[in-house]
């Protein structure tokens, strides 16, 4: 594969309710991500925006942000799903040749809408909406129970996790501020609302305002752009089947297979992996998807010491507990890992990493993922 | 190498908001129930079945369409058994909007012996749902007068566990 850079990254800092009107933010975001390396409206020749109709209100919602995403006179397409799917369509495009600088944004703001009704119609509407109660919260239930009866994980071991990405999220300072929390216990997690038992309210990455904006060029591109690009080594993405029946919810069979192609593409292992930035809607996601990928073994994912300074750092900006914006959450995971590799992590810096993955995923117990290894670019 | 924005960034202070409404109610989808013709006439007489895929034989219950493993239309029909083992569940609490009462509610996904799929099914109030476990044995309560939908599996019944006091000695 050519090598693809990314040159330029901007996301704003989280909010539960940004006064900001939508339009404002994706100008203050791509805007953002032009100027962190001084580029201009006329450089862009493509641009991949990740919304999704629903959550906006309108239908053929890119529609509406063509003059604040820069896609004015040029070339624009959506993808209606995570950011880091958006970010794969954008390096395709590259790829392709015909195009030197692509723009991909995503992002939404769940204040105005109630996202978790908005999940229900997710569901299949023969079998499981009109039964029972289940929306993207009681499916994250079924997952953490699978998991946890079927390895012995403890719901401490789980708890610890949102607390260690709680105590991230505080040294973060784009992280949503009710995300944040330095002085954290197991039992505040442990204690806090049942949302869908087992799953409680602090083992939740909660909706919360966001957008985020990457700026991808080709190798010739990217090093005139910036000296320190951060280079795309391997992606890979997958998916599992719809129905949550049909799946072992303790595992997740689509990450593996996303790992082995982006591993495989890069010519690395995940022993190689400095860091990692997964994204998880849940706390127990986390585990799953670092067993998926090969960073433990099969429900000894607790075990790992996933610190900032640890063995293998998981998610040291919070991760998705630190904000989970709808469809800027994968964005914002490929951003904190080149922000990362170029050493501008201020306070929550991993020492000198080299090989980073970051991870984005969609539906229900993440049953779409895509994985991106990234490697430092530049002296 | 980054610049600092130059742009004002303050505060907009006033904001609007609009209404807005999507009509879903004025949908009419079409959701296409033949495949599930013959299962529901077979619920009718309280007996259950299930597709097999002929290339993979994976065991559908509910019948599926597609095989989604092999992309072919699984149209192999199978005899079903009526017991079944609890895949894995989750407890869920239901607000009266009314009342405002709230109700602590067992959501189970069921895996019937012999099929390889499970799906969601609601599981009998007589269970202390506290002590509900992932492969529980439970048996089909049929509704007293079947009508050939969904709705005929009424819940599900604990069934003695006999290899419990075995497990508990591992």
């Amino acid at each position: 594969m050519d090598k693809v850079g990314i040159v330029g990254y901007y996301y704003m800092k989280m909010s539960p309710d940004l006064i900001y009107g939508r339009y404002n933010l994706i100008f203050e975001t791509v805007r953002g991500a032009l100027d962190s390396v001084n580029l201009k409206k006329k450089d862009i020749t493509t641009v991949i925006s990740a919304t999704n109709d629903y959550y906006d209100g309108r239908t053929i919602s890119n529609a509406y942000c063509v003059e604040p995403a820069g896609a004015y006179l040029a070339d624009e397409s959506k993808a209606e799903m995570d950011g880091a799917f958006a970010a794969q369509y954008g390096l395709m495009r590259i790829l392709s040749g015909n195009h030197k600088l692509a723009v991909v944004w995503g992002g939404s703001t769940p204040s105005c809408y109630p996202y978790d009704s908005a999940q229900l119609y997710q569901t299949d509407p023969t079998f499981e909406r009109p039964i029972a109660l289940v929306n993207n919260i009681t499916a994250g239930g079924f997952q953490m129970r699978a998991y946890m009866e079927k390895y012995g994980v403890s719901a401490e071991d789980i708890a610890k996790v949102a607390v260690k990405n709680r105590k991230n999220a505080a040294k973060n300072p784009l992280a949503n501020p009710e995300a944040q929390n330095a002085n954290i216990t197991v039992d505040d997690v442990l204690k806090s609302d049942i949302l869908s038992d087992p799953v409680t309210e602090l083992m939740y990455a909660a909706p919360c305002d966001g957008l985020a904006a990457i700026l991808l060029a080709p190798e010739k591109q990217a090093l005139k752009i910036t000296d320190e690009p951060v280079w795309i080594k391997g992606v890979g993405s997958n998916q599992d089947p719809y129905y949550l029946g049909d799946r072992d919810l303790s595992e997740c069979k689509s990450m593996e297979m996303a790992a082995k192609m982006a591993f495989d593409g890069a010519g690395i292992t995940a022993k190689d992996v400095d860091f990692a930035e997964i994204f998880e809607q849940y706390a127990h996601e986390e585990l799953i998807l670092a067993e998926a990928i090969g960073l433990a073994e099969k429900g000894k994912a607790n075990e790992l010491n996933s610190e900032i300074n640890g063995d293998i750092p998981i998610n040291p900006s919070g991760g998705a507990i630190a904000g989970h914006a709808p469809f800027a959450t994968g964005l914002m995971r490929i951003i904190e890992a080149v922000k990362q590799l170029q050493g501008k992590a201020d306070g929550y810096q991993v020492k000198d990493p080299k090989v980073a993955i970051a991870t984005g995923q969609i539906g229900f117990c993440a049953q779409n993922n895509i994985l991106y290894v990234l490697e430092k670019g530049g002296n | 190498m980054s610049k600092k924005m130059e742009y004002d960034r303050k505060e907009y202070d006033v904001t609007r908001t609009m209404p807005g409404n999507w009509y879903l109610s004025s949908y009419k989808f079409r959701y296409s129930l033949d495949h599930l013709q013959p299962w529901f006439k077979k619920l009718k007489e309280k007996k259950l079945v299930g597709t097999q895929c002929r290339s993979c034989n994976t065991v559908f219950f509910p019948p599926r369409l597609v095989c989604g493993y092999c992309l072919v239309k699984p149209d192999l029909w199978v005899d079903v058994r009526e017991t079944a083992q609890v895949a894995t569940f989750n407890i869920t609490y239901e607000k009266n909007p009314q009342t405002g009462e709230v109700v602590e509610k067992p959501v189970v996904c069921v895996r019937h012996d012999g099929t390889d799929t499970a799906f969601l099914a609601q599981l009998s109030p007589e269970i202390n749902f506290r002590e509900t476990y992932v492969g529980m044995p439970l048996k089909v309560k049929w509704r007293d007068e079947p009508e050939g939908n969904i709705g005929d599996l009424e819940y599900y019944e604990p069934l003695e566990d006999e290899a419990k006091d075995l497990r508990k000695e591992e």
